[in-house]
C-alpha cells in the first residue's frame, strides 16, 4: 500500500514546538508501533512507550534502533494502572489515545 | 479515562507536562492532490460512536482540569493529511482502520474516483484528519 502520513511533517514539529524533551524522562501512552516515539526518543533520557495493541508493539521493538534500546522500553500496559512509582516522568503523552 | 488522567498525574513530578495529542472528528476533507493543485471532493461522514468517544474525551479532559490536576497551557487544531496513490486504496485503509467510526458516503467517492481518474499522473488521494494537540501543566493537589 501506498499510504503517506503527514508528508510535510506537521505534527513533528508542532510537537516539539510543544514541549522540549532533551534529557527529559517521557511516558508515551498509545505509541503504538512506535510512529512518533522515533521521531523524538533520541533526545530523551528515557522513554517508556505504551500500548494495549501487542501486535503493535511488536513492530515497535522490531523497528526499534539498536542505539536506543537501552532508553526506550515498551510495555503492554494499561493507563488506569501505571506500574511506576510516583513523579517518574517530567513528560506524559497521551498519543492518539483517548 | 479519568482514571488515566489521575494515574498520569500522580507519575509526572511537579510541574510535569502531559501533552494530548488527538483526531477530533469533524467531517474531515477528502481531496485529490498532484503538483498542479489540490481539488475537495467532498466530506467524510462522521458516525455517532466516534463523535461519543470525542465527547467523553473533552468532558474527561474538563473534569481533570476543574479538579485542579492541570492546567492549560496552549492548544491548537492542525491538519494530519493520510494520503494514497489511489481512491481504492483509500477506501481499503477507511474499512479495515476506521470501520465504525467515519465512513465514506457514496457521492464523496465517486466523485472523488472521477477526480482521480481525470486528474494529473501524480494525482492522490488524501484525507486531511482534523488534529489538535493541548499541552497541559500539572497543578498541585488543591488542599
Amino acid at each position: 500500500m501506498s499510504l503517506q502520513r503527514d508528508p510535510d511533517r506537521i505534527e513533528i514539529k508542532l510537537f516539539r514546538k510543544y514541549v522540549d524533551l532533551k534529557d527529559k524522562r517521557v511516558l508515551e501512552i498509545g505509541c503504538g508501533e512506535g510512529r512518533l516515539t522515533w521521531q523524538y526518543a533520541s533526545a530523551s533520557s528515557l522513554t517508556a512507550g505504551l500500548d494495549l495493541d501487542r501486535d503493535a508493539l511488536r513492530v515497535a521493538l522490531i523497528d526499534r534502533p539498536s542505539n536506543l534500546s537501552s532508553k526506550v522500553q515498551f510495555s503492554t500496559v494499561k493507563a488506569e494502572w501505571l506500574p511506576f512509582r510516583k513523579e517518574t516522568f517530567d513528560i506524559a503523552i497521551l498519543a492518539w489515545s483517548f | 479515562m479519568v482514571h488515566a488522567l489521575s494515574e498520569i498525574r500522580r507519575v509526572l513530578v511537579p510541574n510535569g507536562i502531559l501533552i494530548d495529542l488527538r483526531p477530533v472528528l469533524d467531517r474531515w476533507q477528502v481531496e485529490v492532490a498532484s503538483a498542479s493543485g489540490i481539488r475537495e471532493t467532498g466530506r467524510m461522514l462522521d458516525f455517532p460512536i466516534g463523535l461519543a468517544d470525542d465527547e467523553a474525551a473533552n468532558e474527561s479532559i474538563a473534569k481533570a482540569e476543574r479538579e485542579g490536576w492541570f492546567l492549560r497551557e496552549r492548544e491548537e487544531f492542525f491538519p494530519f493529511v493520510y494520503s494514497w496513490d489511489s481512491p481504492k486504496e483509500m477506501e481499503e485503509w477507511i474499512s479495515a482502520e476506521w470501520e465504525g467510526f467515519i465512513d465514506l458516503d457514496e457521492e464523496t467517492g465517486k466523485t472523488t474516483r472521477s477526480a482521480w481518474a481525470l486528474g494529473d499522473a501524480d494525482s492522490r488521494v488524501c484525507v486531511n484528519v482534523k488534529m489538535l494537540i493541548t499541552r497541559w501543566r500539572k497543578l498541585q493537589a488543591p488542599s
